[in-house]
Parts: structure tokens; C-alpha cells; sequence
């Protein structure tokens, strides 16, 4: 691709931390362009530090003082002698103003111009947008007071739901039932958009029945110009919280495909975008789609669709920022299957509370097909301070069948210790009949899955685990001290693999999920 | 050895007998079967079991134990003998079950409160959470005030014993 336009550069400041700033390291390093990293005082030490070679402190641990502190960014980035910005996602990522400082420090942004990012950051003018684009969005009202906004539920019809007009990644969103609860839901709304967005302002959105999250990923060169990397499910959720994700739709077929990736296109062109985006769906069991939000940034779940269609969308980002021209249509191609699962630093026996401490044990899948983009080695920490993602596991296969087989397998071989994971959590949904079948919607999960798997979950622990425990403590094994420094396991699940599995040999106890 | 583990919401009891070179009389909850256990490094146990043979790998933070037996994952506390009761009958402190800020103190020392009343919110990342009362009662103490970061584990709310509870 040829350089030109915005400028080539040699050093890029990541504004971000954990997984996506090791993941971001990689293909730069990749592109014989130097990373520098950023870390606030509870990250020191990171991984994400390690990895970069270069790292600079830019403030305390609370994110409001460091990574979302734009003017600590900027100095960071100009003494470093950076030439460009990648912001990661989260923090600044979709923030307008981050964005614009960048710029004009005379710094190249990895990603839309900043009036892309206010325009399309405000989901009431996206959908503005895509209306003009002729298409079709969620049917939803907008109205500046609560009483206007109580009418407007009632003509939409219960359920609707609460979204903060700023916001994203489904922070900020409320389902209501009946007109006596909107009223508790529209404070609520208003004030957690108010502190994690800056904005209180909030909208309505008819609450579709059953629906399915496909999103298109789409590629623009800020001149009119743009493309797809066909579309991405993420249906499987938790409290709007994407918990599996894969490429490509198993409910999309060649004909929805086509309907679904011209629009987003079409939405795509007509904002002129910029970088690298995401036009977001639902899905109804009928085949008809609706346009929910565009994201204007790399999304968590990138890697399947890296997988599938061969290309490195971070690449993509920095050769689109650096004024290249955008792959033609038709050479994307798409083979296989891919899966993805987040491994949360939460506690899904304890309503998935956010948790935080120093891992004593951190062991990767070593598979064929099996990728991991993690944030996190053996004796690193886990902040209280940030958003508790720990890694991400993905697994390719020729079918989705396949796929999913190996996303299971590398689910079972991960070793996570010292810090409270969702992973048994992951390693049952993967053996879910309906994920199985790939017969769920957005609200699957919470219907219909967790109440049979917090029923599972609270089963007695086998007696070999506890006589494991005990003897261990007799022993003196694996106390307090006793592993080995950072990294010094390594991941290394040894040659002494489990001799026996101990799934059904085990009386009354077994593996939630399986059947 | 008799130890005590708080395994989900139940205490399990664990009593470790050596029989003879690397062979243990292992009881669990009453239930006494043999095992074989031989060390694998430092953090590392192979077992037979009457069930099969495992490798478990078990690493300690604080009184909590992480387990991996087989392919299963396990999260259990250590329960001083001693106080293993204790817990379970109070039952009045409310502890923040995550570490966050408290936005939201409902209730004032004295107030009446019914099962399932939200009495405290927290919010950490971006995520709020109600502290509930688990039965009907009167507060007895607050110790959350709005604003104050909170560690996980800490009391926000005590309430008086149940004893007189209706529900």
C-alpha cells in the first residue's frame, strides 16, 4: 500500500493498557515501527510496559488521572518523540476531544477525525444518519423531559430500553417493563451517563423480542471510499456485555450478508469515515435488521474476523492513518470459522462482581488454531481500577463445529490462579447445547442459561478436590510464596497433563454445562 | 490433620490420616476414602483417588486456595476451626462485595428494613451494585458514607440480630 497523505511516522504512543496494548505492540513491531507504551502508577511493571520496550508513567492509578488524561497523553507522546496515537479501545478511544488534542499537537490519530467521532458518538445523530442512509434503525423516541419521555414509551409500547445517548459498549442501558419503573430507570440512566460518559442526555429504543447481535466490520480512507470484512456475531451477552463473539454469523446467510454489508457500507460512505469501524445490528428471528450504533474504533472482539479473512485490522488502522489506500472489495475473502471468549476477572458465583489481585498462576492453551491475546503473565496484578478484562482466548476451525470443538479444548487447558476468573463459566456456555446449535439471542444467556448454571456451579466441590486441598496444605504444597517469580511457570502445563478426566467419574458431581 | 473449607456457601471438613509411605486416610464431610498422593514440584500433586488419577496444581493468596484438579477449577477458603460457625449465625454485617465507591447510603441507624430492601449502592467500573438486606430487621450501624472508596470485604451495614425478625 502506497505511504502518503497524513504522513509516515516511526514511533506510536499506545494510549491504553492490558491486552490491547500488548495486541497493538505486536503488529507495530510487525511494521518496524516502535511502540511506546503508557502505564499509571497501579500498572507498573505490566505486561504491557514489558512488551513495549519504552514506557512512560503519565499519572496515578484512578483512570480519570491517567489514561484518560489527555494533556499527561500528549506530553507522554511528544517526549517520546512519537509521531502518531493509537488510542486502543475504551478510555479515549471514542472521545472526540481526545482525538482533536492530538491532532493538533501536530501527532497523527490512529482512527476517524474527531468530528466523526462526536457526530457518531452520539447515537441520536447516528441514527439521524443512517435514517438519510435508508437504513433501517430500532424504532425510538427522544425527548429532553421525563414526562415527554414517558409519553413517547407508552406510544413506542413496553418493553423499551434506556440508552445513554453517549454511550456505548452497553454501559448505560436499561431494559423497562412498565411505566412505574421508567421513571427510577431514567435516573439511574441519566446519572451513570452523566459520570462515565460527561453527558446525561438519554433516549428510547423499542425493545425488540428475541432478537441477534451481527455487526458489520467495515474499513473507510476518509474520502468517500469504503469497505467490509463481511460481519461479525456477538449475540451472546451478559447484561449487554459481550461474552463470546464469532466470524462469521451462523444466522447470516449469502443473501442477509449482502443486504447487511451494503448498508453498513452505505452508512460508512456517507460520514466519509475515516479508520477502521463497526456498524452494529439487531437481528430479528424474522431476517429483518435494524442499525443500533456504529463504533468508531477496533473492537475487543477484532481477532475473528483478523482469522477468517487473513487481515490484520490494526495494520489496516495504521495504513489508513498513514494515507494509504484501502484493499479493493472484492480481494477480501473469508475461510473457516472463528470463535472467541473474554476471560473476565469476575466472579460468575457471586453475580460476576469485578475482582483484583496478583495471579499466581497464568498458563496459555498451546494448540493448533488456538489464539490468545492476553494482558496478563504468572505474577502480574490485576488492578481494582480498570475494566476487568484479563485475555482473550479464539480458536479457528474449517467449520464453526470445528471451531467451537477447539475454543472448548483451549478453554479446558487454561490455568488461571490467584485471582477469581469467569472461566468456568466460559468452559460450560461452550457446552451448551443451544451454543452448540447456535440457536440463542441477546438475552439467552440471563433467561435461560444462568439460572441452570447457578444451580451447577453451587454443586459441592468432588472430595478428590478437597482431599487435593488438604493434603496440600499437609504437604506444603503450593503455599503462600512457593510459585515460582513472574512468568517462571510460564505457562507451562507440564508433561504431567490430568491422567484421568474427571468428568462423570465422579458420583453426584459434575461439569456444569455438559449433558 | 482436621481442616475446614468454606467450599461456595458451605463449610466442608477434612481430615487427613497417614497410613504409610505416601498413603493418606483422607475424610471428607464424613465420608473416608484412601489416597495416594505423591508432590510434583512445589505446587504441583499427583493423587489417586478411588475416583482415578489426578494432577491437582494449587496456589494460596491470603486464607484463599485455587485448585485445579483435573481439568476442573476450584476456588476454597481456609476456615480457622474456631471461628467456622461464627460467621454463618451473625449474619448482620453487610460487607461490600466489590471494591468501588459508595454512591448511594439509603438508610440511617435505627430505620426499619424489609427483605430485600437495596441499602447501599456501589459503583465500580461503570457497574453499580445494591447491597440488599438478606431479612427483615433494623439497622444497627452504617458504616458507608457517600463517596468513600471502599475495599472488597469491608462492613457497610450492620444490622441488629435477627432474633426478633419476623421474616
Amino acid at each position: 500500500m502506497p505511504v502518503a497523505g497524513r504522513g509516515a511516522f516511526k514511533k506510536v504512543l499506545i494510549a491504553n493498557r492490558g491486552e490491547i496494548a500488548c495486541r497493538i505492540a505486536a503488529t507495530l513491531r510487525e511494521m518496524d515501527l516502535a511502540p511506546v507504551a503508557v502505564f499509571s502508577a497501579a500498572d507498573r511493571g505490566a505486561l504491557h510496559t514489558r512488551v513495549a520496550g519504552e514506557a512512560i508513567e503519565i499519572g496515578p492509578a484512578e483512570a480519570a488521572a491517567s489514561y484518560l488524561n489527555i494533556p499527561a497523553l500528549i506530553r507522554a507522546a511528544k517526549s517520546a518523540g512519537a509521531g502518531a496515537v493509537h488510542p486502543g479501545y475504551g478510555f479515549l478511544a471514542e472521545n472526540a476531544a481526545f482525538a482533536a488534542a492530538v491532532e493538533e499537537a501536530g501527532l497523527v490519530f490512529i482512527g476517524p477525525t474527531p468530528d466523526q467521532i462526536r457526530m457518531l458518538g452520539d447515537k441520536r445523530a447516528a441514527r439521524e444518519l443512517a435514517a438519510r442512509a435508508r437504513v433501517p434503525v430500532v424504532p425510538g423516541a427522544e425527548a429532553s423531559s421525563r414526562e415527554a419521555l414517558g409519553a413517547a414509551a407508552a406510544q413506542l409500547g413496553f418493553p423499551v430500553m434506556v440508552k445513554a445517548a453517549l454511550g456505548g459498549g452497553g454501559k448505560g442501558m436499561r431494559v423497562v417493563n412498565d411505566a412505574a419503573g421508567l421513571a427510577e430507570a431514567l435516573e439511574s440512566a441519566q446519572r451513570l451517563a452523566k459520570s462515565a460518559f460527561g453527558d446525561g442526555a438519554v433516549y428510547l429504543e423499542k425493545h425488540l423480542e428475541r432478537p441477534r447481535h451481527v455487526e458489520v466490520q467495515v474499513l473507510g480512507d476518509g474520502r468517500g471510499g469504503a469497505i467490509h470484512l463481511i460481519e461479525r456475531e456477538c449475540t451472546l451477552q451478559r447484561r449487554h456485555q459481550k461474552v463470546v463473539e464469532e466470524c462469521p454469523s451462523p444466522a447470516v446467510n449469502e443473501a442477509l450478508r449482502e443486504r447487511l454489508t451494503f448498508a453498513a457500507v452505505a452508512l460508512a460512505q456517507a460520514a466519509r469515515y475515516r479508520g477502521v469501524g463497526t456498524v452494529e445490528f439487531l437481528l430479528e428471528p424474522s431476517g429483518t435488521f435494524h442499525f443500533l450504533e456504529i463504533n468508531t474504533r477496533l473492537q475487543v472482539e477484532h481477532p475473528v474476523t483478523e482469522w477468517v479473512t487473513g487481515r490484520d485490522l490494526v495494520r489496516l488502522q495504521i495504513e489508513i492513518a498513514m494515507g494509504g489506500e484501502l484493499p479493493a472489495q472484492p480481494s477480501i475473502e473469508w475461510r473457516g470459522h472463528a470463535i472467541e471468549a473474554r476471560l473476565y476477572a469476575e466472579d460468575a458465583a457471586h453475580d460476576f462482581l469485578p475482582q483484583a489481585g496478583t495471579l499466581t498462576r497464568v498458563a496459555w492453551p498451546r494448540a493448533p488454531f488456538v489464539r490468545v491475546d492476553a494482558g496478563v503473565e504468572s505474577g502480574d496484578a490485576v488492578p481494582v481500577h480498570y475494566d476487568p478484562i484479563v485475555a482473550k482466548l479464539i480458536a479457528w476451525g474449517e467449520d464453526r463445529a470445528s471451531a467451537l470443538e477447539r475454543l472448548t479444548r483451549a478453554l479446558d487447558a487454561t490455568r488461571v490462579q490467584g485471582v477469581i476468573t469467569n472461566l468456568a463459566f466460559l468452559k460450560a456456555l461452550v457446552r451448551a447445547r443451544a451454543v452448540q446449535r447456535a440457536e440463542f439471542d441477546t438475552e439467552w444467556i440471563e433467561r435461560e442459561f444462568l439460572p441452570e448454571f447457578s444451580a451447577l456451579i453451587s454443586a459441592p466441590a468432588p472430595e478428590g478436590a478437597l482431599a487435593a486441598v488438604a493434603l496440600a496444605e499437609l504437604l506444603g504444597v503450593g503455599a503462600a510464596g512457593s510459585h515460582g517469580a513472574r512468568g517462571a511457570d510460564g505457562g507451562a502445563p507440564g508433561p504431567n497433563e490430568p491422567l484421568a478426566e474427571p468428568f462423570g467419574t465422579l458420583g453426584r458431581w459434575r461439569l456444569p454445562g455438559l449433558e | 490433620m482436621r481442616t475446614f473449607w468454606r467450599d461456595g456457601g458451605r463449610t466442608r471438613e477434612v481430615e487427613v490420616a497417614p497410613a504409610s509411605e505416601g498413603r493418606y486416610r483422607v475424610t471428607v464431610d464424613g465420608a473416608a476414602f484412601e489416597v495416594v498422593a505423591r508432590r510434583l514440584g512445589a505446587d504441583r500433586l499427583e493423587l489417586e483417588t478411588p475416583s482415578g488419577r489426578f494432577i491437582a496444581e494449587i496456589s494460596a493468596t491470603g486464607e484463599r486456595r485455587f485448585v485445579r484438579f483435573g481439568t476442573l477449577d476450584f476456588v476454597f477458603t481456609l476456615e480457622p476451626a474456631g471461628r467456622r460457625r461464627a460467621g454463618a449465625a451473625a449474619g448482620g454485617s453487610l460487607e461490600a462485595p466489590m471494591p468501588g465507591v459508595v454512591t448511594r447510603v439509603m438508610v440511617a441507624s435505627g430505620d426499619p428494613v424489609v427483605a430485600g430492601q437495596p441499602l447501599v449502592a456501589l459503583e465500580a467500573m461503570k457497574m453499580e451494585h445494591l447491597v440488599r438486606a438478606p431479612r427483615a430487621g433494623k439497622v444497627r450501624e452504617v458504616g458507608a458514607v457517600v463517596g468513600a472508596m471502599v475495599a472488597g470485604g469491608v462492613t457497610l451495614v450492620v444490622l441488629e440480630s435477627d432474633a426478633t425478625a419476623a421474616d
